[in-house]
């Protein structure tokens, strides 16, 4: 059996799906659980072939609810586990992610966003933010990392996995159908060779010595039954999420310093945001970009200081302004303008950011 | 080489314009270039307009779709009707010469349109089955996105293994890029 998947640094052309299940073994992950839905499948047929070279494990489910679900139980057993899904399975797998918020359930999910709402197109969209944030009947106590290349899919699927078993919060890598289906190139590694060590995972059910004796009981609830008792337990779980948050925020900022507008944009479309600034630069106007890479929790601090100057916001996205909320709660009390570009489902490229802020003078 | 080429490529499932774009991306990446290949796809088990958006460029690429084409290729009559959509003054219409009854719906603001018998040459001269090749040659020559040397390595890279078994194959899949090449070279001159 060989040992290491990746070995020192290579050069790879494949599409974001394949990136999603080298990187999940190139973390040392032991189990994917997994139902099949378009544009995600891909995630499930590579890591098929590729994990039991390495002795690593598979179970396909009969929905999206069960994988989500043997996902925490997989994670339960001391496994380092994840899945992966879109649209409508990302809504049907909002039960399993609730209760590892509940129960600090280090799992990872791994979505790839398709149009919405219901069955919609198969193709792209970035209408899952809310979902993936804020889905479930819980608080939002979940980090989502928004990635924009194949590169970034790589480092952020490694990364998810730490976070999740550092911190203890369900950790989602929010690509989508973009990501999953092209092709470009990227660089993958061994973390361990690039001084990434992967935290250590641990039983959670069924820890060794008899508890109260040689060990504190594991006490797992996901049930309470006084408010006083839940709400004791949400106030520490949220406790807990904004006292790790600001070790997990992450962003990215281009030509903000100085920028009169700042386009804000995440994921697949950072890459639009991105040339549009170059060529507006290139013809002299005073354009920025800031990404957030986390979207939970958001990186508000970052983001105050690099529009401080700034005396527009162009917030665009493939949506009808689900980002465009969470920026906008988070800036509460600020008095500046936020002007929407958003397209639901669709792509947006570089050409049509510069035709929309030229047009607006 | 420094510019930036966006190609789209458009035919009926089974026409092989995916494999095109596969083959020409790949040989893209292994001469050190930036490549970025995604299809259009949907919910539909066969059938319908195939369309391969390609970028290949020196430097890392913006958005996986775009707007407007370099150079768009249909091969098929609802291809050139779904195709227009991505021509502007800047793109080179390449489409063939066999598909009927489109002559008013070509693009009348493409920089160039030429008329390639690449269904016919296929047919008559080489094989039906190298028609893809013979296309993917055309975007070569229109493009010069990579060579045409880099393009057969990229063929016998996917292909090798049935070239082994019957060399005529190569031979014949060769031609048919040159031949594709040769289409267009016509125009260009």
């Amino acid at each position: 059996m060989a040992d290491k998947p990746i070995k020192g640094e290579k050069r790879f052309f494949v599409t974001g799906n394949e990136v999603v299940a080298w990187a999940a073994l190139a973390a040392g992950v032991d189990i994917m659980y997994g139902y099949p839905i378009t544009p995600q499948n891909e995630v499930m047929h590579y890591w098929t072939r590729l994990a039991p070279k390495y002795g690593r494990k598979f179970l396909q489910t009969e929905d999206e609810i069960s994988a989500g679900f043997t996902t925490c139980g997989g994670v339960f057993s001391g496994a380092r586990a994840f899945t992966a899904t879109a649209g409508p399975g990302n809504t049907l797998m909002q039960e399993p992610m609730s209760m590892a918020e509940m129960m600090r359930i280090p799992a990872v999910f791994v979505i790839t966003q398709r149009g919405g709402p219901s069955t919609a197109t198969v193709i792209y969209s970035q209408q899952e933010v809310t979902l993936t944030c804020f889905g479930g009947n819980g608080e939002g106590m979940r980090v989502v990392y928004s990635p924009g290349s194949h590169q970034e899919l790589y480092d952020y699927t490694i990364k998810a996995f730490n976070t999740a078993w550092k911190y203890r919060f369900p950790t989602f890598v929010l690509g989508d159908g973009y990501q999953a289906k092209m092709r470009e190139s990227l660089i993958m590694y061994d973390p361990e060779e690039r001084g990434i060590q992967m935290e250590p995972t641990e039983m959670i059910v069924g820890k060794e010595g008899t508890p109260g004796v040689d060990r504190e009981p594991a006490h797992l609830r996901n049930t309470y039954n006084t408010e006083e008792e839940l709400n004791v337990v949400v106030n520490e779980l949220v406790d807990a999420f904004w006292k790790a948050a600001p070790e997990i925020v992450e962003h990215q900022e281009f030509n903000c310093e100085d920028a009169d507008i700042v386009i804000v944009a995440h994921g697949v479309v950072t890459r639009a945001a991105q040339a549009a600034v170059k060529e507006l630069r290139a013809q002299g106007k005073k354009v920025g970009h800031f990404r957030p890479i986390t979207l939970r929790p958001y990186p508000i601090e970052a983001m105050k200081t690099a529009i401080a100057k700034a005396k527009e916001i162009i917030l665009v996205e493939s949506a009808e302004g689900q980002l465009d909320k969470i920026v906008k709660a988070e800036l509460y009390g600020s008095q500046i303008p936020i002007t929407p570009y958003f397209r639901p489902g669709m792509g947006i490229t570089a050409e049509e950011i510069i035709e929309f802020i030229n047009k607006k003078g | 080489m420094a510019k930036e080429y966006k190609i789209a490529l458009a035919g009926e499932g089974g026409q092989g314009v995916q494999s095109v774009a596969g083959i020409l991306v790949e040989a893209a990446n292994d001469n050190g270039r930036e490549a970025l290949y995604i299809p259009n796809f949907g919910v539909e088990q066969r059938g319908g307009v195939s369309i391969a958006f390609v970028q290949i460029a020196d430097e890392k690429i913006g958005s996986p779709k775009f707007k407007k084409a370099d150079i768009v290729i249909a091969l098929s009559d609802r291809s050139v009707r779904r195709t227009a959509q991505y021509v502007d003054e800047r793109t080179t219409f390449v489409y063939d010469s066999a598909i009927e009854g489109i002559e008013e719906e070509l693009p009348k603001n493409a920089a160039k349109v030429y008329a390639i018998p690449a269904i016919d040459v296929a047919k008559n001269e080489l094989h039906p089955r190298v028609f893809n090749i013979i296309i993917m040659g055309a975007v070569i020559e229109a493009t010069k996105v990579i060579t045409l040397e880099s393009a057969k390595e990229a063929i016998e890279k996917k292909l090798g293994y049935k070239f082994d078994q019957d060399p005529k194959l190569r031979e014949l899949n060769f031609r048919a890029l040159e031949k594709g090449a040769e289409l267009v070279r016509q125009f260009n001159k």
